[in-house]
Parts: C-alpha cells; structure tokens; sequence
C-alpha cells in the first residue's frame, strides 16, 4: 500500500502572476487518490524559500517564472515543476479543469523515488525513533506489495540483510492434531510445550545471522507493537518489515532478546478525506522442481538391474518389459505418471483488498478488509458435491483508529481479526505427496477396465483415489486482537516527559473437521478368456466425521512506558523506564509470563556524537523459582562524521556514522525442551502392558518424557545467552542518492542447551540439555542502495548480501580418537561423514580397498578414505565434509518507474551453500520406501554400470535399504553432496498508472493495472531438485498475477 | 478536563497492573504426577505404583513376535531368513554388518538400563505405598510387586549378561543429574551370582502359578523366576564362558577357567523344576502357542510368557504371500537347513537309512512337529494346499514380498488349516510369547545333566517324553528312534538338534548357537538353503536346494555385541568387548 502510494501523486498547480520579480506562485496539491494533500513541502529548487501546503492542500509561494518548484512529502516520491510564465495571476485553486488542463502542461521535471530514502523515524521495538539517532542495526524493507502470495514471508527472502528466509514447504500446514494429550492419571497434557504460543508460519525458515527456529531462536515476530506470531497476513496489507539485530535494539526484549526482532507495521491510519482503494488480483500457480519419474520400461529395466546386483531373481520378463514400452496392456502393465495424474498446473491464488482510510485533525481511521484464496495443485473429480483440493480461504479485518483526545492525550484502538478455512483431501496432503514420490509408473493402472481403482497388494491405496476418493479435511482458524495503545504529554509541566500505556489482548482457535473415507481397490486378474476376476484390497471405510479441537489460545501484554525527551541546545537527552509483560496461556496449560522491567537512557551532542545504555531485569516464570529472573544490557556510541566541521561544507556527503552496539542477551528456550523440565514428575502412558486374562490395556506410568525418550529433570536450567558486538557504518551521498549500510558482527552464545559430553545410558535416562555450550557468529551485511531520475524515468538498485559464519568454541566433546572426528572448532551444525572417492571401477579395485564392516563392496559402489589406514571404514574416517566457508545470501532489486509505469525486479540467491541428496528418494533410487521397489527418478539412469563407468554420477543400483552407499553405517558421505547455490528471479513486478485525467472522466481517482509474478526463474548448480523445497514437501510455486487497483 | 483524562491515565495504568495479580497455580499442580503422587503414602491401594509396575512389564518384556525389523530373531540364525527385501535389519545381523556405533537392531543396552533404573525405582519406592493387599497364601502383595519388578531387573540383567558378558551392576541406587554414573563392568561371574541370587531370593514372595487367577494372569510368577536362574545357569555353563572364554583370562567374557560343577547347578536348577510338578508338557505341540497358561487357560507347559493378547497379527505378518484377502506378508522364510533338521515320523534323522526319508516327496512322513511349524510346498493353509513352487500362488515372482526358501513360518498360528468363513479368514488367536516353558526346562536339563553326567535314562527320559508329545512313534522297542547306548557326545548332538526343532522361533536357536560356541562354524559354513520347486506341465514336482544366503560371523569377536561406541568414550571406566 505505501509504495502504491507513492508511485502516483499529481501535482495540480495553478500558476500565475507576473508582478515583479517574484510573483506568488499558488496551487493545490493532491495526492494518488485526488485528495487535497496538507504538509507537502514546497521549495525553489537552489534557494532558501519554503512554504507548506495547507489543509486543502493550496500552497502559496513567490518564485519567478522559469523557476523549478520542488515538492516534498515523507509519503511520495519527490516532484519538481517549472513555474511557467505569462498565465492569469488569479489563484484558481478550485477550478479542477483548469488544474487538469495544467497537469497536462506539467514538463517532465525531475522525481525521486522515495521509498528507498530512509524515512526520519524508523519503526523500533515499540515505537519509534529519530533515523539518525539510531545506533542499531537493523533493515527495512517496504517492497511487499508486489508479492502474489498468502503471508508477508514470501515478500522477505532477499530483501533484509542478516535475515535468512528460506521456504521448505509450497503451502501452508495446519494443525491436523490436538496439541494436546491425553495422560490417563491427569487428563490432557500439552504436547506442544512451547510457552511461545502457536505461531502460523509453516512454510519458511527464518535465520536472523544464522539462528532458527530449531532452537527456539528464530525472530520475535512484533506486530504494531505487540509480539504476537502472526505471519499469514496479506503483504498487501503490510506497510514495512524491519529486523532488528544487535544487541541493543533488542534489548528491551530481556529473556528473549538475543533472537532479534521482526517488526511488522501493518498500513496506519492517514488524516483527510475518505480514501478508497480495492485492489482485485488472481494469479496462476505451477509447482517447481517437481522430479522427472521414469516411464515404466526404464524403470523395469533399472529395478531388474538392480535385483541383479543384489544376486535376487529380476522381478520382470522381457515379455513385461516390451508390454511396458509398448503399452500394449495398459491394465496389467500400466505407465502412469502419477504427477501429471494427480497434480494440476495453474490452480489460482485470488485476492481482494478494500482499503478505506482518512480522518480529521481530531481522529484519523484505517480500516482494510481483505479475502484471500488459495488453491491446492491436486486435481478434482466433477462426481464429488464437495471440494476435496487443498485450499485455504482467509478474511482479514483490521481497523485502526487514532484519536487526539486533547493536544497532550491520543488513543489509539485497533481490532484485528482473521478468519481461516483450510481445505485438504481426506488423507492428508502429506500422505499423498509421500505417495506422489514413491509410487513408480507401473506400480498399478489408475482404473481398472470396469471403473474401479486399481491397486494391489502392495498398494492398497490408489493415489488418484486419495486425492479425490478419500474425502476431505477443512480446518478453521479464528484470531481476534484488540490493542489499545494511550499515551499522554505532561509539556506542560514538564518539557518533553510522556507517559505511554498499551494492553493488548489476542485470542485464537482452530479447530479440524475430518470427513474422510477410504475405497479399496481392486486388481484386475484375468484367468482365461472371459473369466477375469478382481481381487479386493485395502479397506473401505465410510465416511467417518471428525472433530478435534487443536488449540485455543490467549494472549495478553501489557506495556507501561514513561519516557523524558528533551534538547538543551546542542544537547539532547532522554531516558525511559518500561515495564511489560507477555502472558500465553494456551489450552489449559499453566500461562507463561514473560516480564521486563527496563530502562534507558541516552544523549547526543549535537547529533554528532552519540551514546546509550539499556538495561532489562527480565524474568521466565517457567523456570523453577529462584532462576527466574536476569539481567540483560547493552550499550552503544555512534559518531556522525558527516557532521564534524572539517566535513560540514562537503555537500555531497549527507551521513558518515560509525556506530557501535555491545550487550548480554538472553534466549529463554526452555520451552522447547519441555514443560516444565526443572521439576521430576512421572508421565503417564497410554495402552500399556495388560495384566488379566482379557489382556486389559490400561495405563502406565514412567519417569519423565514420554516412553524411550525419558530424561532426567533438570534443576539448573538456565536461559541460553549471548555477549553481542555489531559495528556498523552508514554512508549517504550525493543528496541521499548513494547509500551504503555495513554491519559486523561478533557474537559469542554461552550457555547453550546441550547434552553433556559425558551423557551414559547407565544412569537409565537421557540426560537433559544443559546449560553447556558456546558458540561463536561472526558476519557481515552490506546494503547499497542508489536512486536517481532521468528525466520522467525515476529508477533505483538496491542491493544486500549477508555472510554467515559460525564456531564451536566448545561443546563438551566426548573422546574423539582422531583429530578429525572433532567437533569442537568447526562451524555450528557442521556436517560429518565419510569422504567419497569416487566409485570403484573395477572388482579388484573394490576387493583390495577397506570397507564397511559386513559389506563387500563391487565396482560402482562407493569408494571412501580411510583417513585412520586401518583398513575399515568406520566411524573413525568420519570427518568434516562439505562446507567450512561462510555461507552468503543476497539480493538485487531493481526498480524503475516512468510516467506511471512502475517495473521492478528482485534476484534473490545463496553461494557457498550446500545440499545434501541421499535423503532425497529422487537421488537414491530404489531405497527403503515400498518394499525397496520405490519410484526411480531420472537421476538413476547416471548410475554406474560397466559400459559407462567412466560417466556415472551415481552408485551401481541396488534395491532396497543400501547401507554402504547410501547411508554408509548411518553416517553421511561427501558423496551425496552438491552445490547449493542458486539464484532466482524471485519476484518481477509490472504496472500501469492509468492517467488522472482518463479515469476522472469515469469517476475514479485512481486506476492500477499490473501484473507480477513470484519464482520466474531459477539458476541452480544443482538441478536435480529444487534448492529450496522438494519432494515430499509441497512444492514451492511460480505465481504469475494480475489485478486491478481502483482508487475512489 | 484535562485533570479528567489524567484520571482515565491513571486508572488504566492501575487496572492493567492490578490484572497481573496471580489466577494460576505457579506449578502445574494436576499436570503432572509427582514422585510423592506416583508412590503415594497415601494410597493403600497403590494404584499409580501398580501402573508404573506395568509399564515397566511393558517395557522389559520383549514380544518376540517379528520383534527385530519385523523379522523373528530367529531369522539371525541358521533357521530362517528374512523375506523382506533390501537388507533387514535381521539379515545385518546374520552377515555381521554391525559396528559398536551402526549397532544390531537387537542392541538393547540403553533400553535395558533405562528399564533396569524404571525396575529400581519401583522396588525402592514401593515400600513408602501402604499397600494392604494379600496373596491367596496371606502373604503380603506389596512384595510380590517387589518382587516381580525384581525378577524383571534380573530379567534385564540376564538380557545384557548374553549380548555383552559381565555388564555394570547397579544396585539400588538411583541416580539423578548430579551424580556420577560412569561405572565400571563386574564381572561376567559377578552378573551370573547376582541374578541367580535375585532369582532365589524373590521366588518364595512370588505367586505361584496356581496362585494367578484372571485378573492377575500375566504376572510373573515363581516359576517364572525357577526358570530364569535355571536358564542363567545353563548359560554359565555353557563352552563360550565355561571354559571357552574367547578373550582368555578376561572376567568379563566368562570365566576364566572350566569348571563342571556349573553343569551340575544348572542340572540342579532345572530338576528343582521338574520336581516341583507345577508344570507339564500339552498333550498337542500346536496349542502350546496358542492356548493360555494355567490355571486361567489349560496350558500347563507356559512357565514365563509376555502377554500378546489375541491378534492375528502372526499370521498376517508370517503367513503365506498368496493369502492376501485374510492376509500373508510371509516375512518369514525358514530355511532348508532347519526342514533337514527334522526327523521322520518314526524318529530317525533323514539320513539314516531307515527313516523312510523320500527325497521325491520330501515332506512326507516327518516328525509331525514339522508341520506345524514350517510351511511347505502343499500344506494346507485356509482350505488350499499352500503352492511355493516356481509361479505357484505363494510364489508368484515379481515384486510382492515373498519366500525366499520355499517354506513359510507356520509356528504360533491358530489352526486355520480348513475355516469355514468364505473368503476363508483368521480370527483373532491368543499369541503370548514364551520366553519359558517346561519343555525348555526339560531339555536344559538334559543338556545339563548329559554334560555332567552322561547320558543317563534321566536324559533318555527327556527326549522320550517330548518326542511322544510331538507324535513321534515310539517303535518297537519304545525308543522313539533315539539310539540307545549313545556316547555322551553324540548324545549332545541329539539333544540340541531335539533343542532347534522343538525350539524353533522361540528366540533360542540363535544364543544356542552362541553359548555353544558353534556359531562360527554354522555361521561361516556353506550358505543357507531353500527349496526351489519347479511344477512341471504333467503336475510333477521337482526339488532343487538352491543357495539363499552366506551368513557371516568374524570369530570370535561376533560372540558378543559390541557395548555402543558411546559408552565407552564417554565413561573412561567402560572397557569394549574384545576386537570391537
């Protein structure tokens, strides 16, 4: 929405008067919707003078003919117009035709693109604050709009700096289970234990400077101010995403605040007249890196040869094979490619949006609605009165409404609510994508000769009859938030003092309705002429309703502010005391309170030299009493160069700061070790061993931690914490056109859960995850950005690139025998394994080398160092293998626009990353799934085979579990590595300002046509999947969308 | 005004504070059950103990039933291979493709220590219940409780005693986070005295098996632990510890010297049974596995069994790929070397001359306990003779999971040889494993007392009454045709071959093979083989031994499992097995 405003603003001038030197000069301005636009600076370009524009937008001001006005507004792209000599020096401000009659007369002056200048106040943890004062490091990003897509997330990867969003799943996943259980001795008991709440994001991975979500230390998601994980919201709907990243932006978040900030600004409320805007798109989806499976020849042929490797009998004749190639008995020999059966391209993402905004001086109002629908790629059958696709609806309502109470007292009061309705077939998505990946070609035809699904023993379950015959699932959403944010001045007793109060209170529920069945299937077996049978396999199952309740949750917070701002002279002093608290209470769980209590102060000299210090007394209460409470601090100088006086003159230079932040934050992650896990307790267990002659199965009970994975309490449980230095420098020159942000940073984690070194299984439970571990991050981010117009042409690149690295400083190693097994020194989630060296070509080669305990390995197997030359392979030739090297992420958006067409394309990529495939059923051929016969993937046809020896990329085939090549004694193997970079053209975006005076004659203010897409294009050194998301996850789509925006 | 909405500040500041004030428990207080709750002082009923009691059954009590990847640990030995396809995890084991980190699927170190600490908190804490329950006999239940969970540490004990050799004893102890449990091994002597004295001191407050009514069915009983010090001992008794030691001098691999009175214990231990006169064979081999122990049931011959319940899940999993409406993965594929390894109805080894063997019809005329445990080409199986040859129904080819022998497990199946449901199908039979049962007994004893003694008519009498159960004709002379007169060694030889035939698939075969000291031979001896079967076009049957699978055992270091690689780095005090 911000950046759509921006695009168009119309200059409506009405010019005049030749008195004189200096004529007055006035006219109205209106912005993007034809409203009149207040606060609009006005200037001559090269001199002094200024003038404002007032609430009906008029402005008066003297300048000569010939001269270049200049106007400026925080929310639109600057425009300049040439005062033009010789016309009425009446003021006609009212007189639109005249205006539009001059409009037309405007010359193409010079523009500059906004949206990319950093605004003066940047969106901090609750609230705001002076760009320049700022010492953080952060990274903002306002280019959502154009992204087709359900959540803001799709908008982010490549766009912040140190912000890692990588997607693993194509589509959302709902809850498909209560997270809770049902303990026989004390009724339910949470499953998901963690105190954060539920959090709707399933489809990405969020790292801020290498940290995840596995940790528990993915970003806090804040909303308008509120921490709450909301990402399923329209990027529409978004004004800007910020990251905070250093230790002092996010201090205020005490047990929490070593995970960063996601800042969420959704759109805010904007005085003046009712604004109307209805945005109406629909985009096409087609799902990437789907595998190539192999027709059923090949794929007889490969599993033959495989059998025969194993020294088993071939499971086809040649009489099979032919009917395969052939197919010539479509029923007994079937060839069905199962995507292009099951899956259906260009399924439609469909969105609406109605924006209406405005208000007077005293209150100013933003309400938006907003429907999305998204379609699932699995086909439908016209037979079912019901959908059975994957799809989810969504209805969001958010309101804003700001009121001046009086000059010292404004209220703010947002409602928030969504509503979501999922939709998938009756088995699940996920059983049928496992199914999609396994099943080869020939495994049964899709319908037999009288209509009835095909099937066997071995597949009781059709696939094409799980997508469409199985029923469906939906599952609801309800999330309703009211905030109400009071803040109050006391100038008038004392200077710049505030006082702010914010309660918050969110609700949430889902539920899950399951209405599935199961139809069997039948193979078709014909004993003779005329007599043709059909056995029945796999169950029928009616129709069976379902309802779950899988979560109900509330969330409060409560902030209390007082603040004191003030200048005295060249000085500039503030201080804050806050105090808040987020409460979770989630089902029936014991709430989980997280309290702050922090102050802050700082002062600047000047503007120029800069220091802050924060503290937070933060306290978990799910932490055992007596270790609930902390302290966390940061500090930060910074020094704006550009300010000094040896530099004042230089025009060019607009900001050279140097910054500096350092603090200790903590990461309150017991949550995602369990409930409660400091205090000893007794689980119960359903179904356990029946004593009685009718073997009744009543309950059992065991130590803490469900069955086989029972742990011992851990008393000292502490919050993980880190020691955090980010050095940072901003550049701006060449009137803010060249920018230039740079991040180091350094930051040392200590204290980190892990299991101890010495963790034996005679103590007869796990041992827990202490507080043991340090780790080190280390890292830099580069952001460039430049903007500038030609003539009516603005345009602007902006770029950033991330590099990543990391370090066990130490881990309470057990006894590593060899210098290479060690963990300690190399990076954090360092890949071990067996190094390849390429495969054996001959039998000798194979017999002389040293292998894996009760394997014999041939030719076309893998051949692994023996790093240790004791002539087995084994755990002790596991070494570090594939990345050691910083990973880099970056980004490259470029943008333009011209006379009301505005384009902009955004690359998006990663180098020095790695995959790693032999998980992938795609690149492991006939591995475990299915009997070991499991789907075979063009990737098998480069296997090793004596006539190609010298080309095969894979091992000789074998069927079933392979435990020498494909998981050599369940360790990794350099083998199966590959490169991961890639790069793609991750969002293209194209549009159309019709103009004013065109859409004025159908009474509108505002016509947009446009079209974008999501995922054009992809590079990856690695084609054999996609780099992001395969199988069986759903696939990542390409979205190509158009729509419409009408302003009225 | 202003002073009004100074007021409304004020307020809201108050009330948001005021709405922190405490409406929830600090601690979950009905979430989770405390130790004091779980053994509660309280509760003379026990009940939260008795249900932690049976989770420790649960969890100390293997079903033996396609337990290891879905295959019988038998399918590890010489008798059976796994049909699955790939490499199953049973077949790792049969060809050693393990390592002390890529352990065998049958590693039960952690889990049996964990079970060992869940037993040890149960008998520690159970005295604090006040439970007033009492035995049929007065004495008190709460030490039967105690002394089951007892019997089941031993159990646990024992379990680790065969796979390790000496392990660490613990004790009473339970130990929490902050103490040291990096202990050392006692010794392989040390383990076989500490269970065997468990097992003598818990058998008198256990019930006894006529004690245990309906509700109490599946408890362990004093029997049971009769058995399992008789089962201990035979073990110590045995070549690989008794004077075998594969790592010579070594405490912890056996003992260091040979000593025949350990046979004489064993003997000792076994005949306490059998005098006893609590147990006796079934009058029919087939429902020894299918039938309940008494006196709840009628079988007389369960000693110490995990309770199963009625399922069909054997016969689904083990039954004959063909049958695929009632069900038949035919996971099990018994091997050519076990079906050799029964003698012919009149008692003789098929090649003895005069056994009547008919290589043409090779299933003819066998100790019947052949039939009931093995399927072959023709056995009748839910109305039809079963068809393993070349393309028959339970043979077809292709990829469904198959025999790779010719033969198909029978044993443990209810009696669905002719049903008269159409489609024929299974209904549900009671499958409780036996870990112990008096026949075992019988031939432990006369294995033992063989050893010590010789072939005594104690010993004849042993194998007289088994193969009379299992409907073998006695003969002319009443001899069942057992050689009489046998030297002490041939005597050996018939009786652990009467041990692989009557035992089979009851997890024996393959720690036999061990404790023996044998598996090397076996192991490393020609492949294993099966029966391909070709019909001809005139209905003619013919029989090819083919080659299914080369089983591999690196001797001597394979007798034992290798303690997991973990464990011995991280417990300076751990010592590996030898050669691992």
């Amino acid at each position: 929405m911000y950046y759509k405003m921006i695009i168009g603003w119309c200059l409506l001038l009405a010019v005049i008067s030749g008195f004189g030197q200096a004529p007055a000069v006035t006219g109205t301005v209106l912005d993007d919707y034809g409203h009149p636009l207040a606060g609009v600076s006005v200037s001559i370009k090269g001199g002094k003078a200024i003038s404002f524009t007032n609430a009906d937008g008029g402005f008066h001001i003297d300048a000569a003919a010939g001269s270049v006005l200049v106007f400026e507004h925080p929310r639109f792209d600057v425009r300049e117009w040439k005062v033009q000599a010789g016309l009425k020096p009446t003021l006609a401000l009212a007189a639109r035709p005249l205006q539009e009659k001059q409009m037309k007369d405007v010359p193409t002056g010079d523009t500059i693109l906004l949206s990319l200048m950093k605004p003066e106040r940047l969106d901090v943890l609750y609230g705001q604050e002076d760009a320049n004062r700022f010492l953080g490091s952060m990274a903002t990003t306002r280019l959502l709009g154009t992204t087709p897509a359900p959540s803001y997330l799709y908008a982010l990867p490549g766009r912040l700096a140190g912000l890692s969003v990588q997607q693993y799943s194509g589509f959302r996943t709902p809850l498909s289970a209560s997270l809770t259980d049902h303990d026989i001795f004390v009724g339910d008991i949470p499953i998901n234990a963690n105190g954060a709440g539920l959090n709707d994001n399933t489809e990405f991975n969020i790292q801020l400077r290498g940290h995840g979500g596995s940790f528990g230390q993915s970003p806090i998601a804040v909303i308008d101010g509120v921490q709450r994980e909301f990402y399923e919201l329209d990027p529409e709907n978004i004004e800007s995403v910020s990251i905070l990243k250093d230790a002092l932006s996010n201090i205020l978040l005490g047990q929490n605040s070593s995970r960063g900030a996601l800042v969420v600004t959704t759109q805010r409320p904007q005085s003046g007249p009712p604004r109307v805007a209805f945005t109406a798109e629909t985009g096409v989806q087609r799902p990437l890196g789907l595998p190539t499976p192999l027709p059923a020849y090949q794929y007889a042929y490969l599993l033959n040869e495989a059998l025969l490797n194993d020294g088993k009998s071939p499971a086809y004749t040649a009489a099979d094979f032919n009917a395969y190639r052939n197919h010539t008995d479509p029923i007994g020999h079937p060839d069905v490619n199962w995507y292009n059966t099951i899956l259906k391209n260009d399924r439609l993402l469909t969105r609406y949006n109605l924006n209406v905004a405005g208000g007077s001086g005293v209150a100013r109002y933003l309400v938006a609605l907003n429907y999305m629908n998204q379609q699932g790629m699995f086909v439908t059958s016209p037979t079912n009165s019901y959908n059975t696709n994957a799809d989810v609806k969504r209805y969001t309502l958010n309101s804003k409404i700001d009121i001046d109470v009086n000059k010292y007292f404004t209220l703010g009061l947002q409602l928030f609510g969504r509503l979501q309705d999922g939709n998938q077939p009756g088995v699940g998505i996920s059983t049928i994508l496992n199914g999609l990946l396994t099943t080869p070609n020939n495994a049964y035809p899709i319908y037999n000769a009288n209509g009835s699904f095909g099937g066997n023993t071995n597949y009781t379950q059709n696939l094409l009859s799980q997508v469409t015959g199985s029923g469906y699932q939906t599952d609801h959403t309800r999330d309703v938030m009211v905030n109400l944010d009071l803040s109050y001045r006391f100038d008038r007793w004392v200077k710049g003092l505030w006082l702010k109060a914010k309660g918050n209170v969110s609700v949430s529920e889902s539920g899950l309705i399951t209405r599935s069945m199961q139809a069997p299937v039948f193979q078709q077996v014909i004993r003779g002429a005329g007599d043709t049978a059909y056995n029945q396999y796999g169950q029928v199952v009616n129709l069976v309703p379902a309802f779950i309740g899988t979560s109900w949750g509330r969330y409060r917070f409560v902030q209390l502010s007082t603040g004191w701002d003030h200048n005295y002279g060249d000085h500039h002093v503030s201080g804050m005391l806050l105090f808040d608290q987020k409460k979770i209470l989630l089902n029936y769980d014991i709430p989980s309170a997280l309290t702050n209590y922090a102050a802050k102060g700082s002062y600047d000299y000047q503007q120029k030299y800069f220091i802050e210090g924060a503290g937070t007394y933060s306290g978990y209460d799910r932490y055992a009493p007596g270790h609930q409470y902390g302290w966390f601090y940061a500090g930060g100088v910074g020094w704006n160069i550009a300010k000094e006086g040896f530099l004042s003159g230089e025009a060019w230079l607009n900001k050279l700061k140097l910054r500096a932040t350092y603090g200790r934050t903590g990461n309150a992650n017991v949550d995602n070790y369990g409930y409660f896990i400091w205090r000893q307790h007794y689980q119960g267990i359903a179904g356990t061993y029946g004593i009685g002659n009718n073997y009744p199965n009543g309950g059992g009970l065991a130590e803490q931690g469900t069955n086989g994975n029972q742990f011992l309490a851990n008393v000292n449980a502490t919050w993980e914490k880190a020691d955090k230095l980010d050095l940072g420098l901003d550049v701006s020159v060449l009137d803010n056109r060249l920018q230039l942000t740079a991040d180091y940073y350094h930051e040392r984690y200590f204290d980190v859960m892990q299991q101890r070194g010495s963790a034996v299984a005679l103590m007869g439970l796990q041992y827990p995850a202490e507080n043991i571990g340090i780790n080190l991050f280390e890292g830099g981010e580069l952001n460039l950005t430049y903007q500038d117009r030609v003539g009516d042409l603005n345009y602007f690149f902006t770029g950033n690139a991330s590099l990543q690295q990391s370090r066990v400083v130490f881990m309470d190693e057990q006894y590593q025998k060899y210098e290479w097994n060690k963990h300690t020194g190399h990076p954090v989630g360092q890949r071990f394994g067996l190094i390849a060296d390429g495969l054996f070509q001959t039998a000798a080669d194979a017999a002389a080398a040293p292998t894996i305990t009760g394997f014999t390995p041939q030719a076309g197997d893998v051949k692994y160092k023996d790093l240790n030359h004791d002539g087995v392979i084994d755990q002790f030739d596991a070494a570090p293998i594939g990345r050691q090297r910083p990973v880099i992420w970056y980004g490259l958006t470029v943008g333009a626009d011209f006379k009301g067409i505005e384009a902009s394309v955004l690359v998006q990529g990663a180098m020095q990353r790695e995959e790693y495939v032999n998980n992938s059923y795609v690149d492991a051929g006939f591995i475990g799934q299915n009997n070991g016969y499991s789907q075979a993937y063009q990737q098998a046809l480069a296997r090793w085979i004596p006539e190609a020896a010298a080309t095969a990329t894979y091992p000789r085939l074998t069927s079933g579990y392979n435990g020498y090549n494909f998981s050599p004694g369940f360790m990794s193997t350099s083998f199966f590595l590959r490169n991961g970079d890639y790069w793609r053209i991750k969002n293209v975006s194209l549009a159309y300002n019709l103009p004013y005076n065109w859409v004025k004659k159908i009474k509108l203010r505002g016509v947009k046509i446009f079209a974008n897409a999501q995922n054009l294009w992809t590079h990856a050194a690695y084609k054999g999947v996609d780099p992001e998301v395969s199988l069986p996850s759903y696939p990542i789509q390409k979205v190509i969308n158009t729509g419409i925006t009408v302003k009225l | 005004m202003n002073r009004i909405y100074q007021l409304i500040v004020f307020m809201f500041v108050v009330g948001v504070v005021s709405s922190c004030s405490k409406n929830y428990e600090s601690v979950p207080l009905g979430q989770q059950v405390t130790p004091d709750l779980a053994f509660d002082p309280r509760d003379s009923l026990g009940k939260n103990a008795m249900v932690y009691l049976l989770n420790t059954y649960l969890q100390s009590l293997p079903n033996g039933h396609n337990r290891i990847g879905g295959n019988y640990l038998d399918a590890a030995s010489d008798d059976a291979v796994s049909s699955a396809s790939g490499l199953p995890a049973v077949q790792a084991m049969a060809t050693g493709a393990y390592t002390s980190t890529n352990t065998n699927a049958d590693d039960d170190w952690v889990s049996n220590y964990a079970n060992i600490r869940s037993a040890t908190v149960f008998i520690v804490n159970i005295n604090q219940v006040p439970m007033l329950e009492k035995l049929p006999n007065g004495q008190s239940a709460r030490s039967a409780y105690r002394s089951e969970a007892r019997f089941l540490r031993a159990w646990l004990y024992f379990g680790l005693l065969k796979r390790y050799g000496g392990v660490p004893l613990l004790g009473d102890t339970i130990r929490q986070l902050t103490d040291n449990a990096q202990l050392p091994r006692n010794t392989f002597e040390e383990c076989v005295n500490y269970i065997v004295s468990e097992c003598d001191n818990i058998k008198d407050s256990l019930r006894t098996a006529a004690m245990v009514n309906v509700s109490t069915y599946g408890r362990i009983t004093r029997g049971a632990a009769m058995a399992l010090k008789a089962e201990v001992l035979l073990f110590a008794a045995s070549p690989l510890y008794n004077g075998g030691n594969i790592d010579n001098g070594n405490p912890l691999t056996g003992y260091t010297s040979y000593d025949i009175n350990r046979w004489k214990r064993a003997a000792d231990a076994a005949k306490e049974i059998i005098d006893g006169g609590e147990y006796k064979l079934m009058p029919v081999f087939r429902d020894v596995f299918t039938t309940q122990a008494a006196p709840v049931g009628t079988n007389t011959e369960t000693i110490f069994w995990v309770q199963v319940g009625a399922n069909m899940d054997v016969e689904k999993n083990n039954a004959p790929a063909g049958y695929t409406s009632a069900g038949g993965k035919g996971i099990t594929s018994p091997t050519q070397n076990l079906v050799d390894a029964y003698p012919t109805d009149s008692g003789y080894a098929i090649t003895d001359p005069v056994s009547g063997y008919d290589p043409e019809h090779p299933y003819d005329h066998r100790d019947p306990r052949f039939d009931q445990t093995v399927f072959h080409n023709a056995s009748l199986w839910l109305n039809r003779a079963v068809q393993t040859y070349d393309g028959g129904l339970d043979k077809p080819g292709g990829t469904v999971q198959q025999t790779k022998t010719g033969y198909y497990m029978r044993k443990f199946m209810g009696a669905f040889e002719s049903v008269p449901s159409n489609p024929p199908s299974y209904s549900n039979t009671v499958h409780d494993f036996i870990h112990f049962r008096y026949a075992g007994v019988l031939l432990a004893y006369a294995e033992a007392a063989n050893e010590f003694s010789g072939p005594t008519a104690d010993v004849y009498n042993v194998l007289y009454a088994l193969r009379q159960r299992a409907g073998i004709f006695p003969g002319p002379d009443n001899n069942y045709g057992l050689k009489q007169g046998m030297t002490q060694t041939e005597m050996r030889d018939v009786i652990r071959n009467e041990r692989r035939i009557e035992l089979a698939f009851e997890e024996h075969r393959y720690w036999d093979l061990r404790r023996w000291k044998i598996a090397a031979d076996v192991y490393n001896a020609a492949p294993l083989r099966g029966m391909d079967i070709q019909l001809s076009s005139s209905g003619q049957l013919f029989y090819n031994p083919i080659s299914v699978l080369a089983t591999k055992f690196r001797d001597p270091q394979m007798y034992f499992y290798p303690i997991p690689y973990n464990e011995v780095v991280r417990n300076p005090r751990m010592k590996q097995n030898p050669l691992w």
